[in-house]
């Protein structure tokens, strides 16, 4: 799961939980998402690296360095 | 073919389908839709030590289950809904009844499929109610966070708030929630309406405003075509009018061109019929010229021409008598101037001879008138005596008779009168024949009435002389005198 990137589509930040959709096992899986770096934000659409993997469904993710 | 063969051939085939269907006993296949939850006898993962499971799970491809040691159950990860019915309180404390539905499904790594496994392999219907009970929940915290503005416009966040408060739960449970839809919100006090009523109004208003104009310019146009379209039939109809004028004056004149030849030939004709009838007329004169005229003339010529021929002819005769008259008168004349000489030669002599025969006869006869005379005067002096006898005695009676009619007139004048009247009254008649007796042609106007008052008017006149007469008795009558010269004057004329 670690180093797999994937698309933010509920907005990640303080307070929230984020979603993002990451492609795994042939097909794409929506995940719990929450910013890597404390206190950061990122916007719906952004693209997105998993940093850490929490089973089942939890990941850490960093705003892709595109 | 040797019975051996028969035999190991269907020993062979037995064998196939013995293997055949212990193969199908024992090995089995997981569904892309479901996940085989294999426990039993080594069912534990290799190199996942104390921390195992204590089951296999297999997705996607077959696995060997050995019967009586293993067991294998289906978990289906396929979608699954859930109807949410919520009757909750908004962030305004609004009541609200809300329908919704949430669509889910069992996560697809191994973690959510064995949490999902463990806690709904026998009862996976009763998931559903779970999930509903799970989300009416959430729902009802989320909603009491929310407005009504942002549960109709504001989905993100709802799908957020949603996520945040239940993604905790649903990793518990292994599962994934797809999407979360709300289908209907109930507002008991029409609060979603009238929110919507200033922007529907506006939106009316605009609508309104704009059909409006929309109209206007239409009916502008449409005026405008509707006074082009008049204008265009003015024009249409006047030079329709126009063109039918012409077509009435060109049928006017064509209809009238019949009339108005025949009344030209008529025209003609009643000229010549004029000229014949002049013609007629002075014929008809000439003729009355020359048959009553002429004749006429010639005859009142002949008729004057003999006139004057008969007056020349009266009045030469008269002449001619006058002459003869002259000359029967000279003659005669003459014959008397003859005859006179001759008589008066012979007168002459005659008397002569008379004035002897005469003088011997005055002789004789003045010796018998002497006598005669001497006998007449004796007779006259006879007879005066007897008369002037017979005179006073008739003056004494009348004298009487006077005194007497004096006495009567002083007693009753008017019988007087009357009487005297009645004795003059043949003299009265006579004066007053009188009258018409110098009148030897009298023209009477008036037939025997202008006789009549002729007569009377003559009578009258008589009248007025008695009336003189009865006013000079009047004046004379009282007197008494009078009489008394009546009778003297009567006496004196006798």
């Amino acid at each position: 799961m670690v180093g797999k990137q994937g698309r933010v589509t509920g907005r990640i930040g303080p307070g929230l939980v984020g979603e993002v959709m990451i492609t795994i096992r042939g097909g794409s899986e929506a995940f719990y998402a929450y910013p890597s770096i404390p206190d950061e934000e990122i916007p719906v659409g952004a693209v997105v690296v998993v940093v850490e993997y929490f089973p089942p469904r939890t990941v850490y993710v960093a705003k892709a360095l595109l | 073919m040797s019975p051996e063969l028969y035999i190991i051939g269907g020993g062979v085939l037995v064998a196939v389908v013995v293997v055949i269907l212990l193969f199908k006993a024992v090995w089995r296949v997981a569904e892309p839709n479901e996940a085989l939850i294999i426990s039993g006898l080594g069912a534990r993962r290799r190199g996942e030590g104390v921390d195992s499971l204590g089951f296999k799970i297999v997705t996607g491809k077959g696995s060997a289950v050995m019967p009586g040691f293993q067991t294998a159950r289906r978990l289906r990860l396929d979608t699954r809904a859930a109807n949410l019915q919520v009757s909750c309180v908004t962030q305004q404390g609004i009541p609200v009844h809300i329908r919704g539905v949430v669509i889910y499904k069992v996560g697809d790594d191994f973690v959510s499929i064995a949490n999902a496994a463990r806690r709904f392999l026998d009862q996976q219907d009763f998931m559903t109610s779970a999930i509903h009970e799970l989300f009416t929940g959430h729902l009802r915290s989320i909603i009491g966070n929310l407005t009504i503005e942002d549960l109709i416009l504001n989905r993100e966040r709802l799908t957020s708030e949603t996520r945040a408060s239940a993604a905790d739960e649903m990793s518990k449970l292994g599962l994934v929630v797809d999407s979360l839809q709300i289908q209907e919100i109930d507002d008991e006090t029409g609060y979603i309406v009238n929110l919507g009523k200033p922007h529907a109004a506006k939106v009316a208003a605009t609508a309104r405003i704009a059909q409006a104009q929309r109209d206007q310019e239409a009916t502008e146009a449409e005026q405008v075509a509707a006074a082009n379209m008049a204008a265009a039939r003015r024009d249409a109809r006047i030079k329709e009018a126009s063109y039918q004028a012409e077509i009435d004056r060109a049928q006017a004149t064509s209809r009238q061109a019949g009339p108005l030849s025949e009344a030209t030939a008529r025209q003609e004709v009643v000229v010549q019929e004029t000229r014949a009838a002049e013609l007629e007329a002075q014929l008809a004169e000439q003729r009355l010229q020359s048959q009553v005229r002429k004749p006429a003339d010639a005859k009142a010529y002949e008729t004057v021409t003999l006139s004057q021929a008969e007056r020349d002819a009266r009045i030469a005769q008269a002449e001619a008598e006058a002459r003869e008259t002259e000359l029967r008168a000279a003659a005669q004349a003459s014959q008397v101037k003859q005859a006179a000489a001759a008589e008066a030669e012979a007168v002459r002599l005659r008397g002569e001879a008379a004035g002897a025969a005469t003088k011997i006869t005055g002789e004789a006869e003045a010796q018998a008138a002497q006598a005669r005379g001497l006998a007449g005067a004796a007779a006259a002096k006879a007879l005066g005596l007897a008369e002037a006898e017979a005179a006073q005695a008739k003056g004494l009676a009348e004298a009487q008779a006077i005194s007497a009619r004096a006495q009567a007139l002083k007693e009753n004048q008017e019988a007087v009168i009357a009487q005297q009247l009645a004795e003059q009254w043949p003299q009265i008649v006579e004066a007053g024949a009188k009258a018409f007796g110098g009148v030897d042609h009298m023209v009477v106007l008036n037939g025997a009435q202008g006789v009549e008052e002729m007569l009377a008017k003559a009578l009258t006149l008589g009248g007025t002389g008695l009336g003189l007469a009865r006013a000079l008795l009047n004046g004379t009558g009282p007197n008494g005198s009078n009489s008394e010269n009546g009778v003297k004057s009567a006496e004196s004329r006798e």
